[in-house]
């Protein structure tokens, strides 16, 4: 899309950057508060930013309830985003006016340091406003005299000096001898770092110092561990008959479009604590397998349609042929752990294979409990009665698991340690299913892929039914629980239309979105802390961007 | 009669280190080897090493720690764990006597016999004069440096015997007393132009270090050393030097050695930069120094001192240099080594 004007511009990076780094996005949120700035930019356009709980709201137009106003001249955005240009080259007197009460400028100017601290370093910020750069070099005035590409005819160090620093003025002229392979998983490289000068012939900044906080890129770090992973399942999956009715199957549900979330927290982990990213692959890729070999069984007792934007594997292929595919997906996913003795050694495989066992005994028994609650027509009191069954079924396989198994491939086998994983992903976990059950409900199919109400129709236990049962009485709890303990097939699209008025009447949807922001909040709290011993590194920043995730979702 | 050979070797000790036993746990000995085929694609590394006795064990014997680590470009790296096999008397340039152009053994192999070396060391060049860095009260380390050193011999990688090899290479002795957290980290490094035919020392050689302990503020140590045809002819002090680095080596690339660390919760290490550049101007000379890491083995160090364990980042790659000394001008770009420590932490 292209961008004609600076307040697109900032619409646009604000955009990305809640795809692409929750973690910046809440704690930019996080710091402007209340406040309401509308912007003017320099070309005559303006925009507003505003925060929503965690969110960062950004349109193309004035505010009229603007608490803060900001005024920029054409180039003075580069002090926010733009890492192409030193800001002391690109800023003049006047260049920045913000208007508005102290505390409230001061909270516009702690969010546009944060952003420019933590966001500006992003390659998809960078090629953004490279490419507004591009298409508007007039708004950018005389720009500095760019370097020319070293030639063998100037010495090193006989070069124009910029910077003073030689050093820093050789690299700021060449670009990397290498390029990164693209087939291996990307975790780190999603920012760019700027050069630094460990040693100037004075002062000693060491090599090993980064900064304090590293942020990476979410979206092109799931996309590449998702699809890594996706090229290691295809590889385990035999070349051999019976294709069309085993084989070829089990490629059905891995190849359809998901997030990538699990596959990243298990690479993330891993290399967050030091190990390789590919040691953890073959791990992921069986997390992924036993997954999706649930999801077969799952679709089956649930009696759902609809998977991901597409028919569920039984009602293409028959319940028979699902039920096999899904034991076959269970099966290849041992074999995928087994797979790492070579590479990882005895202890490691072994440390996996526990927690694959305990892995796949929580996700039973959390089914067992909500298969027990439909067929005993029970709706759960208390919300805990959810949290456990919610962590037991999903939670383990989707957040902990991942993560202690990635633990274990970089070498982290102390049973302590890899506890302190539990109650940050618990927590992250519980919110994540209610924001999934409530997009069922409120969201798009085809963001969601399942079937609309779907949840409705098959009775699942969420967290607005029970809120919705706990709050309702008298003879409209009759009639809902009359619709509900109906099976499935006895269900018409209607009867789940009327549950889900009733929950938008008794505020059970806005009560479950609160609930989930208050669990993820606590989840993210708890990172900081259960994981304070890990050490920065933009791994860890991509766990850290998972944890967010869930704050600043859209719902 | 005074003036004879036999006399002036007589003047200090007869082995790279002195002949007392070292008492402190914290006092170190090293000896360190690395090396690069002539067309690049084999390097080793080695480190023989002699600690001061363990506070804890019954003993006061002298610890032994020798390592060996070998990369083939495309293969990886092969290393041994802390008890490789070295001779009585390992080759060192600074064994007295050493003559010139007289090759000496050296045989350095991994208690399973893989992977190893049997070398024939020969010297081409004069090493630099000791250099210091005092630091952190009474820790110290002091260490000398001599590049151009030709091994000549044969390769054990897996089960691969490669024949024949002939390296160019770098030799050091270090010793000291210190404990990591209060090191640091450091800089280390060195390149030699492969261009030399038969004995003859690189054209141009280059030796660079940067020791960077905490305290005090101005501990800093930083030199590089310029050879030119086996001799060295700039030491560029640390107030002309720059240093700068970019980006991040990809963890794929780093390799975890010796094996057995695999086994335990190793912690994670400061990612080292991608790229390595130094500068060193005096007067009309100048050097630049510009490294790319290609691959790295990451050397996990055991616990000494109570603190978590340790590594050391042997580097492998590209890089060029160029620069002036005197009224020549020169540049070449082949492979360098470069050795990364620090980020210790006293936890």
């Amino acid at each position: 899309m292209p961008i004609e004007h600076m307040s697109d511009l900032l619409v646009q990076t604000i955009d990305a950057l809640a795809r692409r780094t929750p973690a910046i996005v809440a704690a930019a949120a996080h710091q402007l508060g209340v406040v309401v700035i509308t912007l003017h930019f320099g070309d005559q356009s303006h925009a507003t930013l505003r925060a929503q709980h965690s969110r960062l709201l950004a349109v193309a137009q004035p505010a009229a309830d603007a608490t803060v106003e900001c005024y920029f001249d054409e180039r003075a955005m580069n002090l926010l985003f733009d890492l192409q240009r030193r800001p002391v080259d690109q800023v003049w007197e006047r260049s920045l006016d913000v208007r508005g009460e102290r505390d409230q400028v001061l909270a516009v100017w702690r969010t546009f340091q944060l952003l420019a601290q933590r966001a500006a370093g992003l390659r998809a910020v960078q090629d953004l406003w490279r490419t507004y750069r591009a298409a508007n070099p007039e708004r950018w005035g005389k720009l500095p005299s760019v370097a020319q590409p070293a030639t063998t005819t100037i010495p090193a160090l006989q070069q124009t000096r910029h910077t003073g620093w030689s050093a820093l003025d050789y690299l700021d002229q060449r670009t990397p001898v290498q390029q990164e392979s693209s087939a291996l998983p990307t975790i780190g490289a999603t920012v760019q770092i700027q050069d630094r000068l460990i040693w100037d012939g004075q002062n000693s900044d060491p090599w090993w110092n980064l900064a304090d906080v590293i942020d990476a890129d979410l979206m092109e770090t799931l996309l590449a561990c998702k699809r890594r992973v996706r090229q290691e399942i295809e590889h385990m999956i035999p070349d051999r008959e019976p294709r069309a009715r085993l084989y070829d199957l089990i490629r059905d549900y891995p190849a359809r479009e998901g997030k990538g979330l699990r596959p990243t927290l298990t690479i993330a982990t891993c290399c967050a604590l030091g190990g390789r990213a590919e040691d953890s692959i073959r791990s992921a890729a069986a997390i992924e397998l036993f997954h999706n070999g649930f999801l077969v069984h799952d679709d089956i007792s649930d009696e759902s349609t609809h998977r991901r934007g597409l028919q569920t594997l039984h009602e293409a292929h028959g319940i028979g042929l699902a039920v096999n595919t899904g034991d076959a997906m269970n099966l290849l996913a041992i074999d995928a752990v087994l797979a790492n003795l070579p590479t990882l050694g005895l202890a490691r495989t072994l440390g996996l294979i526990h927690d694959v066992v305990h892995m796949c005994r929580e996700t039973l028994e959390g089914q067992a409990i909500e298969l027990g609650w439909i067929r005993d027509q029970i709706v759960p009191e208390l919300d805990e009665d959810y949290f456990e069954m919610s962590t037991k079924k999903t939670g383990w396989y989707t957040c902990i698991s991942p993560c202690r198994m990635g633990a274990i491939c970089a070498g982290e086998t102390d049973p302590l340690r890899l506890d302190r994983f539990n109650e940050v992903f618990r927590l992250i976990g519980i919110a994540f299913q209610i924001q999934d059950d409530v997009l069922n409900l409120i969201g798009e199919e085809a963001l969601y892929g399942k079937e609309p109400l779907g949840d409705l129709l098959e009775g699942k236990r969420t967290i607005m039914l029970i809120h919705l049962f706990r709050t309702v009485d008298g003879a409209a709890r009759e009639h809902l629980y009359e619709i509900i303990k109906r099976p499935r097939s006895a269900k018409t699209q209607a009867n789940a239309e009327e549950v889900l008025a009733a929950m938008k009447q008794y505020g059970s949807i806005e009560y479950a979105i609160q609930l989930a922001d208050r669990l993820a909040h606590a989840g993210v709290a708890r990172f900081e802390i259960d994981l304070a011993d890990i050490p920065e590194n933009e791994a860890k920043a991509v766990l850290r961007q998972i944890a967010n995730y869930v704050t600043t979702r859209p719902l | 009669m005074p003036g004879t050979s036999s006399d002036l070797i007589r003047l200090g000790p007869l082995d790279p280190f002195p002949s007392a036993l070292p008492t402190h746990p914290l006092e170190r000995r090293w000896l360190h080897y690395a090396f690069l085929s002539r067309d690049g694609s084999l390097g080793m590394v080695a480190n023989l090493s002699w600690l001061g006795p363990d506070p804890t064990a019954p003993t006061e014997a002298t610890r032994r720690m020798h390592i060996l680590l070998l990369h083939q470009r495309g293969l990886g790296w092969r290393a041994s764990q802390f008890n490789a096999q070295a001779d009585e008397q390992p080759w060192s340039a600074f064994r007295l006597p050493n003559a010139f152009a007289a090759p000496q053994p050296f045989t350095l192999r991994a208690a399973s016999d893989s992977p190893f070396v049997r070398y024939q060391m020969l010297r081409t060049s004069r090493p630099c004069t000791s250099q210091a860095a005092p630091f952190a009260g009474n820790q110290h380390l002091r260490w000398q440096s001599e590049p151009g050193v030709i091994a000549r011999g044969d390769w054990g990688f897996d089960d691969q015997l490669i024949e024949q090899v002939e390296s160019v290479g770098y030799h050091e002795r270090v010793r000291g007393l210190w404990g990591w957290p209060e090191m640091g980290g450091w800089v280390f490094g060195f390149a030699n132009d492969p261009t030399a035919h038969g004995d003859d020392p690189p054209p141009t050689a280059l030796v660079f270090t940067l020791i960077q302990p905490p305290h005090p503020a101005d501990a800093t140590t930083g030199s590089v050393m310029l050879w030119r045809h086996g001799r060295m002819r700039r030491h560029f002090p640390r107030r002309c030097v720059e240093v700068a680095v970019r980006g991040l080596l990809d963890r794929d690339k780093i390799t975890q050695v010796p094996e057995l660390a695999r086994l335990f919760g190793v912690a994670p290490m400061a990612p080292i930069p991608q790229r390595l550049v130094i500068s060193a101007r005096s007067g009309d000379d100048w050097v630049l120094l510009d490294f790319e890491c290609e691959t790295a083995a990451r050397i996990v160090i055991p616990n000494e001192t109570g603190i978590a364990p340790y590594s050391v980042h042997e580097v492998i790659g590209p890089c060029k240099i160029e620069g002036r000394c005197g009224s020549d001008s020169f540049a070449f770009s082949f492979y360098g080594i470069v050795e990364f420590a620090g980020g210790a932490r006293a936890d």
